[in-house]
């Protein structure tokens, strides 16, 4: 039979099972009418009681076996001290949890908690709920009286199962649905995004606000959104009662020196020159809330160590104090850096790395979410008609104007939503009675493309090597990247980064060699290319492969 | 396969009970669909599964679907044979409804069985021991079927926990049953049967109800079960004539008050005596499938139940059965049964 075994684990009720005599029968008893449902067949039935109801469990179990001859009754005897003591009670059913086999395959479990002291049913209660015991909850009630009178066929009294996965429950799991897409929804500020990756990346980010107050690492170029995002990540958890305290956020490109560390942990009076009061520092401000250390690879090593203290042991020492101050934060970090490449550098310590990268979150850039510049656009119009006072409205040929240029390949969005925003507010300035005209949108267009074209050519040198590290380094380990020119070394870091995106090795190739292409009638690019990788020990399936997996 | 709409009729254990029967019987297998559709707690109960266990016992049957609540059954019997058999039934559960279900098909079988019952012996909404013991068996013995049946330990509600062994031998020729008229009355009788409730009651059942019918008081008697294993009362009243005894129980429950107990009995009893057939609705139910699996018969009756009608209906679907009932009026009816030959299988 294919059916799965039902074992109850249920606890003696003194004085609900009680009685000895004969006339026990006239009484409802939960542990014996449970066993007397006509369309509840129990396999096995796990009586736990204590010692001294031993001879009350004897008379219950031989109950049992005559309404229930389906039945297997084993009785084990549990030590509770005081049955009312909440400590003593979980520790012994928890420890019973633990020793108990459960064969969920072959099983199904139900918990009766309708008997047992109401501690010992709220244990029951949370040990099912912590998945100690994976079972659902059984109640039962006694007959009910209508009638006037008790008929033999409800003597049975009913019962009622619970599950407490929520999301068995359709009508539950809808509330929370909706609720889910409130805070997702929240998290983007309303804004409907349509590129896949990114809505992913706030469904997890709504999950993990609101369930862990670990440390969240929020990486992406600059623009990307990592500091609204960090502000909205505390915002949510407020409205949901799961920070108490404020939102605390400094940019750590900003911090240098004996400021750097008071600004962050506070002083007290006298700590250095200049410390004329007591500062209570930033750590302090965000206790019980959210501290938000945008671009933490700036920050010095010396602060590193301190705040790695900070989040580890929840209390530091301010400058110059020799008191530890407490403080229970939780830190979300932003970077555009390769932290990785930072601890090989030796200017990032490994430990606050490890401490931090946790929920690691990489906010893509706008020229990776080309799809939400449509509805990022309409949301900044909506920003720009509160903040000026006029409604912003935009013509439909200049907003077509504006999103082919925008969704453009040469477009780089290098400042991502800043430029959008910068965008926008400057359209917006400039449209005459708030409307903004295909002229406004030529003239803007235009603004930014020569923007990114300074960056592109100022950044040949910062940039692009840092960024070529990057790129290099997810495909070649550090001692034969060391070995290229930095000469190769930038050349090598772009060609990777085209395959890294290409479909295939000829449209790599149709990407790298599109000057040439246009000169000669036919070549094979494909082939160049390939010779061109296999000179650096390199092969194009193993930098999309490596591309892929790390996506 | 035999497809059997478990919804239809009585549309519960009867049908059930009855298609297990004649399926043990026919070797015919089948498939039971919307099982007590409708119900508060559709699909099997406990105490069907229990008939459908002590089936798949006899049967040597492959069964599909036979989980509690459970809407569908498939039900495949691969060899009847006489044999030993202890079924158990749960708290509501009777065992005479599983004695019910498989007696037709061990009748069939030749050799001995014997059968330890244990559950429920006194339980309302199934037939009762003593009406077992009472009535239907000494019934088909006349006909000829080699059938004991005792009582260990009574049985009742809520508690459980009776045994009653059966021994049957199977194979034989059976007489046709002709039971057309009751013949003298010789005796009436009643016993308020009572286990650890207070002796007061059955007093008052049997005091009220030889008073109400007018009968001897002398052969009306309170009396005390020793080996119950929980609380319990029935009355049963027995009236014996030349030709059949009847048997009539009812059962006493907390909080339903002694008239209303002894009201059930006298009402049955009543309408027995004036229809002056031999025959009551309950034996009337029980006898109809041995006969027409058998060698049929003839006998009146008071007007067929609704049961009665749901296993005609049943029955037609297995074998060829001609149950021809003629209603001559005033609360009474003439069934004639015409056996079917299938012991030769």
């Amino acid at each position: 039979m294919a059916r799965k075994k039902l074992v109850v684990l249920g606890l003696l009720g003194p004085s609900l099972d009680a009685g000895v005599a004969r006339n026990r029968w006239e009484r409802w008893r939960p542990s014996i009418a449970l066993f007397q449902h006509e369309a509840l067949v129990i396999d096995r039935f796990e009586l736990l009681h204590e010692k001294k109801f031993d001879d009350l469990a004897n008379v219950v179990a031989g109950d049992i076996a005559h309404v229930s001859p389906e039945t297997v009754v084993r009785q084990t005897q549990v030590s509770f001290g005081d049955a009312w003591d909440f400590e003593q009670v979980y520790g012994a059913l928890h420890d019973f949890a633990r020793s108990y086999t459960f064969n969920t395959d072959a099983e199904d479990y139900l918990v009766h908690i309708t008997t047992g002291t109401h501690v010992a049913q709220i244990c029951m209660f949370l040990l099912c709920e912590a998945r100690y015991f994976p079972a659902r909850l059984v109640q039962t009630s006694p007959p009910k009286r209508a009638d006037g009178g008790a008929s033999a066929r409800g003597a049975a009294g009913s019962y009622a199962l619970i599950d407490l996965d929520l999301s068995k429950y359709d009508r539950l799991a809808s509330r929370f649905r909706k609720e889910q897409e409130r805070g997702q929804s929240f998290l983007k500020s309303g804004i409907d995004t349509r590129n896949a990756a990114f809505n992913g990346l706030i469904e997890q980010v709504e999950h993990v606000a609101l369930a862990s107050r670990a440390p969240v690492l929020l990486t992406g170029p600059t623009g990307a959104g990592k500091s609204h995002l960090a502000r909205k990540i505390f915002e949510l958890k407020k409205t949901r009662r799961k920070v108490a305290g404020d939102f605390a956020e400094v940019n750590c490109a900003t911090l240098r020196g004996d400021a750097a560390m008071s600004a962050l942990f506070g002083h007290v009076k006298g700590a250095f020159t200049g410390a004329i009061g007591e500062r209570a520092g930033l750590l302090r401000k965000a206790d019980g809330g959210v501290l938000f250390l945008d671009e933490i690879g700036e920050l010095g090593l010396d602060e590193q160590a301190m705040l790695l203290h900070a989040v580890e042991e929840k209390a530091f020492y301010p400058v110059g104090s020799d008191r530890e101050v407490k403080s229970d934060f939780q830190l979300i970090a932003g970077t555009n850096r390769d932290l990785g490449a930072s601890v090989a550098k030796g200017t990032f310590r490994e430990d606050l790395l490890a401490r931090i990268n946790l929920w690691t979150y990489r906010l893509p850039g706008l020229r990776d979410r080309r799809e939400d510049i449509a509805p990022n656009l309409d949301f900044e119009i909506a920003k720009a008609t509160a903040s000026l006072g006029v409604n912003v409205t935009m013509s439909k040929d200049a907003r077509e104007r504006f999103l082919t240029f925008a969704n453009a390949s040469s477009s780089t969005w290098s400042g991502n939503f800043r430029d959008l925003n910068a965008a926008v507010t400057r359209m917006a300035t400039l449209a005459t009675g708030g409307r903004i005209t295909a002229s406004v949108v030529d003239d803007e267009t235009a603004r930014l493309a020569r923007a990114w074209a300074a960056i592109t050519a100022t950044s040949g040198g910062v940039g692009a090597a840092s960024d070529s590290e990057g790129a290099l380094a997810s495909v070649m380990n550090e001692a034969a990247r060391a070995e290229l020119d930095r000469f190769d070394r930038v050349q090598l870091a772009d060609v990777v980064a085209v395959c890294a995106r290409a479909r295939s090795l000829s449209d790599a190739g149709r990407e790298l060699f599109a000057a040439s292409r246009r000169k000669k009638a036919s070549v094979n690019d494909a082939d160049r290319l390939r010779k061109y990788l296999a000179r650096f020990g390199l092969a194009f399936e193993e930098l999309t492969a490596s591309a892929s997996s790390s996506r | 396969m035999l497809i059997i709409d478990g919804s239809v009729g009585e549309g519960g254990g009867q049908i059930l009970r009855t298609s297990l029967a004649l399926s043990l019987i026919t070797g015919t297998p089948f498939r039971m669909t919307g099982i007590r559709a409708g119900r508060s707690k559709p699909g099997l109960l406990r105490q069907h599964l229990a008939a459908v266990n002590a089936a798949v016992a006899v049967g040597h049957a492959d069964v599909a679907g036979n989980e509690p609540s459970s809407r569908e059954l498939e039900f495949r019997p691969t060899a009847l044979a006489a044999g030993d058999h202890t079924f158990a039934v749960g708290t509501a559960g009777s065992a005479t409804l599983v004695l019910q279900t498989v007696l037709p098909a061990l009748l069939h079988a030749s050799g001995t069985s014997r059968l330890v019952l244990e559950g429920g012996t006194h339980n309302p909404f199934a037939p009762p021991y003593d009406f077992i013991a009472g009535a239907f068996v000494p019934l088909l013995r006349r006909i000829g079927a080699d059938i004991e049946v005792d009582l260990t330990r009574p049985g009742f509600y809520p508690a459980g926990g009776g045994r009653i062994t059966a021994s049957i031998t199977g194979g034989g020729r059976l007489a046709p049953l002709v039971l057309e008229e009751r013949g003298t009355l010789l005796r009436t009788s009643a016993e308020a049967l009572y286990a650890q409730v207070p002796a007061n009651v059955a007093v008052r059942e049997v005091d009220l109800f030889a008073g109400t019918m007018g009968w001897d008081r002398a052969a009306c008697r309170p009396k005390r079960i020793d080996d119950s294993r929980g609380p319990g009362n029935a009355l049963v009243a027995t009236v014996a004539s030349a030709n059949v005894t009847e048997v009539f129980v009812g059962f006493g429950e907390k909080g339903l008050r002694v008239e209303r107990v002894v009201e059930g009995v006298v009402t049955e009893v009543t309408r027995y005596l004036a229809a002056n057939v031999p025959v009551f609705e309950h034996l009337a139910d029980q006898l109809l499938l041995p006969l027409a699996l058998g060698p049929g018969g003839v006998f009146r009756t008071v007007a067929p139940s609704l049961h009665f009608r749901t296993q005609v209906d049943v029955m037609k679907k297995f074998i060829d059965a001609d149950v021809t009932v003629e209603d001559e009026g005033e609360d009474r009816a003439r069934v004639t049964v015409r056996g079917v030959d299938v012991s030769t299988r």
